[in-house]
């Protein structure tokens, strides 16, 4: 089966609850240690002002992991071939290709991917490629668990999935378009 | 700048750090092997914090793999916190009690030896023969408490009904029993709080965006209403509130009694409801009038603007469906009583009560009881931690009251033991140096947990308990707008020597039933001459004295037979095979996002019929003394001397109080606390973040690392609960932070005997 998977974020419903984090180590193995994960909350702003009249519209809350590009920056970088797109539409890793040139960390402009030392190679959130999608479920372990229900995973080449609908029905952006890396990953104003 | 307490990634454009190698999370080990097994998802209900959200756990080989939520429970609207999806290392933990212990050193100090189950009671057993043969037969001698949980009627029903202790004591009075209290006596129910349903909703001080509460916390972001947060620190609730009102600490009452004060004076309240069901509202309106609560009085005491105060009272009576959130957390002063009761008096005043949502009283499904022959003792004496207190909790008592008559001695009598399950009381109570000089007074202490906590070193016998997903418990009915039942299946067994409380309580029951009976029979009168009469074979069957009564079938036996019995073969499938049964199971719609829709819109509770009255006096208050209405008086003034700063309480997303601070995936959000001090303040006291600091309270002083933050108000300080424990045993929990009932002073209001947690006054250095 073929699709093209995606992302879309009604992202100004996140609490900052943690819940996709640990849903995603706990679904995916990944190895314990702040530093090490797929996706993460990135807090962006901070309250201004004193206490008394506190300016609180500077804070978002932002999902962030693999942007999924079309045009994939890490997949360019990779002196080894080892990085490719495969049949869903997601940028995926040949393990054994992989030898640690850390070309692609540095080439991937959203800050995706960190070090899996267990297994040696650089890893990124893939959609629960090999753990829920490759059992059959059609959730991802971050999408499932989410208290605000805001994260909508599906596949774009389908007219009638919900994130195809919901990004014909509502504007949306994708961070640093500048760069031209085309994601797919999509942030619903 | 690195920051503490936000996100622990920022986005580090370019940046990449090697990271130290940590033990791979558990579901890796196991996912080697996923091609060759195969797959069983078991419904549960979880046990990370006390919402019972449900799930369904993913079994490979014997191991739990993965927790998921469980989209047919209304309660927990499909989803799992990050809490519940860290159980799976709650289960895994490697610092879970594993064996029967008896204590080898000292209390405190952590040495045990392993022994076996009958070992373990064999000691329990003699420590009580002797202990309630020399208090002759008074049972009341042994103590037992229980925190909050599924299995704590049948403890109750152990050492109560069974053993006849009238001396239990629960979470409610260090809890919200002042508000359970305040809405029973006021309403006559306490209800539930139809948040779904509001288009308008105050809160004050709780913070439901940091301390879920199922589903309130999930319709809160589901749903559309204008949200209110009045808080003296910005929390993510206020964060995301459309309207945050920064006050000072414990004066939520005066902002309370200033919008009763609008809705009278400029007739905002529901004239018809407040006719047909208030009780003394001429009282009410006489007493708010005379005390000119007006909004630049609430100023001078909240200081929130009377311009916002007035806003805010207006379009509160002005929504048509306003509901002020009744708030579910600690107790914070000697006022709470009151608070909790305006705020019931302003929902009822907007007519926010029976109908949709407001305070609602609803259909629950009421689960029918098994019956139990109470064993009955003549020498037993009563329960005295409520002497003084004007209401109380005649279940769960009042815990500083119990704990400062026991080590007074001013208890009738000694209490000599105490049986302590699921209820970490040497952190979860103000000052903690008493909590640990009443357990050394203690002849015997019997700790049933899942994990080594500080209490737990206290203790002479330690019985490991399995955890929430090794075991059956009996099903429990939810909700009232949209009941439902849920049962707690077995997802795995037992590990280590584990066991259920009920395998405990059987055994325990077996053991102590025929030698505590001999004791009664010694000084019990009655009981001689109904051994006289029946013989003693039948005096003890029939006197009820078989503890192991209720034992006599397992656990999914009688699931069985009290589900089929009364709901039919149906529920009970249901309820095995989903975990969850609720009339429309079959037919939730979904409506987006794999969100759903239980009951349909119609078929909610939201109006019953029921006759009550809104009691707006309370005359058992006026003739004991207190405030038979919501009353300001100059005490409750924020009012303290330059140097010195309030200590307020609470939690962070990823604990829940001390019982995941080990928790080695939360562990990884936060490692531990820190001290929340305004940002200018700080500033002017050369404190920056990270800074070591200590605060010092009138009982005790705890080291902390500085948080400057412009989130807090200026004489204000704020550090989370369940830090800073001092069990080695929780390997990842010990010496992390500080713990805030080290210092709070253990002080409790009058009404339901409940410790108030945000009356402490402390200072603080640099170290």
């Amino acid at each position: 089966m073929m699709a093209n998977y995606a992302m879309a974020f009604d992202y100004k419903l996140c609490i900052n609850c943690h819940a996709c984090e640990v849903a995603c180590k706990e679904e995916n193995g990944i190895d314990l240690g702040a530093k090490n994960h797929r996706l993460w909350i990135d807090e962006d702003g901070e309250t201004e002002g004193d206490f008394w009249n506190l300016a609180r519209d500077k804070i978002t809350f932002i999902q962030m992991q693999c942007q999924e590009c079309q045009d994939a920056p890490c997949l360019k970088a990779c002196p080894n071939g080892a990085i490719y797109i495969d049949d869903n539409g997601i940028v995926r890793l040949y393990k054994e290709k992989c030898d640690l040139t850390l070309a692609c960390m540095k080439a991937c402009p959203y800050d995706a991917r960190y070090i899996d030392e267990k297994n040696a190679i650089t890893d990124k959130c893939i959609f629960c490629a090999d753990t829920r999608l490759a059992r059959g479920e059609t959730t991802t372990a971050c999408q499932i668990t989410c208290p605000a229900k805001l994260r909508y995973f599906g596949d774009l080449d389908d007219e009638e999935s919900e994130i195809s609908k919901i990004l014909r029905e509502r504007k949306h952006f994708t961070l640093k378009p500048e760069l031209g890396t085309k994601p797919k990953l999509f942030y619903l104003e | 700048m690195k920051k503490i307490e936000t996100s622990r990634r920022r986005f580090l454009q370019g940046s990449v750090a090697l990271c130290v190698y940590a033990t791979s999370s558990f579901s890796f080990t196991s996912k080697q092997n996923s091609s060759i097994t195969t797959i069983e998802n078991i419904p549960y209900l979880c046990n990370m914090c006390r919402n019972k959200c449900a799930g369904f756990a993913r079994v490979q080989n014997n191991t739990i793999t993965k927790l998921n939520p469980n989209k047919y429970f209304p309660k927990s609207r499909n989803m799992l916190c990050p809490k519940g999806n860290a159980g799976i290392q709650a289960i895994y933990d490697k610092d879970r009690l594993k064996y029967p212990l008896i204590r080898i050193g000292n209390r405190g100090d952590g040495r045990y030896k392993r022994v076996t189950w009958d070992e373990a009671y064999e000691y329990i057993k003699d420590k009580l023969v002797t202990i309630i043969d020399e208090e002759k037969d008074n049972r009341s001698t042994i103590a037992y408490c229980n925190g909050e949980g599924f299995n704590k009627d049948e403890y109750i029903k152990f050492f109560g009904s069974k053993l006849g202790s009238a001396n239990f004591l629960d979470e409610g009075s260090i809890c919200l029993n002042t508000k359970l209290g305040a809405t029973q006596l006021t309403i006559g129910d306490i209800g539930e709080m139809d948040v779904a349903g509001s288009d308008y909703l105050i809160i004050s001080g709780a913070n439901r965006y940091e301390s879920l509460i199922t589903p309130d916390s999930i319709d809160m972001i589901h749903s559309k209403q204008k949200l209110v947060v009045l808080d003296p620190r910005c929390t993510v609730t206020a964060l995301k509130a459309d309207e945050y009102l920064p006050l000072n600490p414990g004066t939520d009452l005066a902002f309370c009694l200033s919008m009763i004060y609008i809705a009278i004076k400029e007739k905002l309240y529901n004239e018809t409801y407040v006719k047909e069901y208030f009780k003394d509202f001429d009282k009410l309106q006489k007493h708010i009038l005379k005390n000119n609560y007006t909004a630049s009085w609430a100023e001078s005491k909240t200081h929130i603007p009377a311009k916002k105060i007035e806003q805010i009272s207006r379009e509160f009576f002005g929504a048509k469906n306003p509901l002020y959130y009744l708030g579910r957390r600690s107790v914070w002063a000697q006022n709470d009583f009151q608070l909790r009761r305006a705020m019931v008096l302003i929902n009822a005043l907007a007519g926010s009560v029976n109908r949709k949502g407001g305070i609602i009283f609803g259909k629950p499904f009421v689960l029918k009881q098994e019956q139990i022959n109470e064993a009955f003792y003549n020498n037993s004496q009563g329960r005295f931690d409520l002497d003084g207190i004007v209401y109380g909790s005649q279940k769960g008592g009042s815990w500083l009251n119990f704990r400062e008559k026991v080590l007074t001695k001013k208890a009738p009598y000694p209490v000599r033991a105490m049986f302590i399950r699921k209820h970490n009381i040497m952190q979860n109570m103000p000052n903690i140096a008493k909590t640990k000089e009443m357990l050394n007074g203690m002849d015997l202490v019997v700790v049933l947990d899942t994990m080594p906590s500080d209490t737990a070193m206290m203790a002479d016998v330690i019985l490991p308990e399995c955890t929430y997903l090794e075991r059956e418990d009996m099903v429990v009915s939810f909700n009232r707008l949209e009941p439902s039942l849920a049962l707690r299946n077995k997802v795995v067994e037992p590990l280590y020597e584990s066991r259920s409380m009920q395998d405990i309580l059987h055994g325990l029951g077996r053991k102590l039933s025929k030698p505590l009976f001999a004791v009664s029979a010694k000084y019990d009168e009655d009981l001689q001459e109904s051994i006289e009469e029946l013989g003693a074979k039948n005096a003890f069957k029939e006197g009820g004295y078989d503890f192991t009564e209720l034992y006599q079938n397992s656990i999914e036996q009688r699931n069985k037979k009290l589900i089929v019995s009364q709901f039919g073969l149906d529920v009970y499938t249901s309820l095995k095979t989903k975990g969850v049964w609720h009339p429309y199971i079959g037919k939730q719609k979904e409506l987006y996002n794999d969100y759903y829709e239980y009951y349909p819109k119609e078929k909610r509770f939201y109006t019953v019929d029921r006759k009550y009255r809104v009691n707006c006096y309370l005359g058992k208050l006026e003739k004991s003394g207190f405030d038979p209405m919501p009353t300001w008086h100059s005490h409750y003034d924020f009012k303290l001397s330059e140097d010195s700063f309030r200590l307020i309480t609470g939690r962070y997303i990823t604990s829940t109080q001390t019982a995941t601070t080990n928790n080695i995936m939360l562990k990884e959000f936060q490692e531990k606390n820190h001290l929340w001090i305004n940002d200018r303040v700080a500033k002017k006291l050369d404190i920056k973040e990270g800074d070591t600091l200590v605060i010092n309270s009138p009982i005790e002083s705890v080291v902390i690392q500085a948080y400057p933050t412009n989130k807090i108000a200026p004489q204000v300080l704020w550090f989370a609960h369940g830090f800073g424990t001092e069990s080695e045993e929780l390997t990842n929990a010990y010496g992390k932070g500080a713990s805030d009932n080290m210092i709070i002073e253990d002080k409790f209001e009058k009404i339901y005997g409940c410790a108030t947690m945000h009356e402490t006054n402390v200072t603080i250095r640099k170290l």
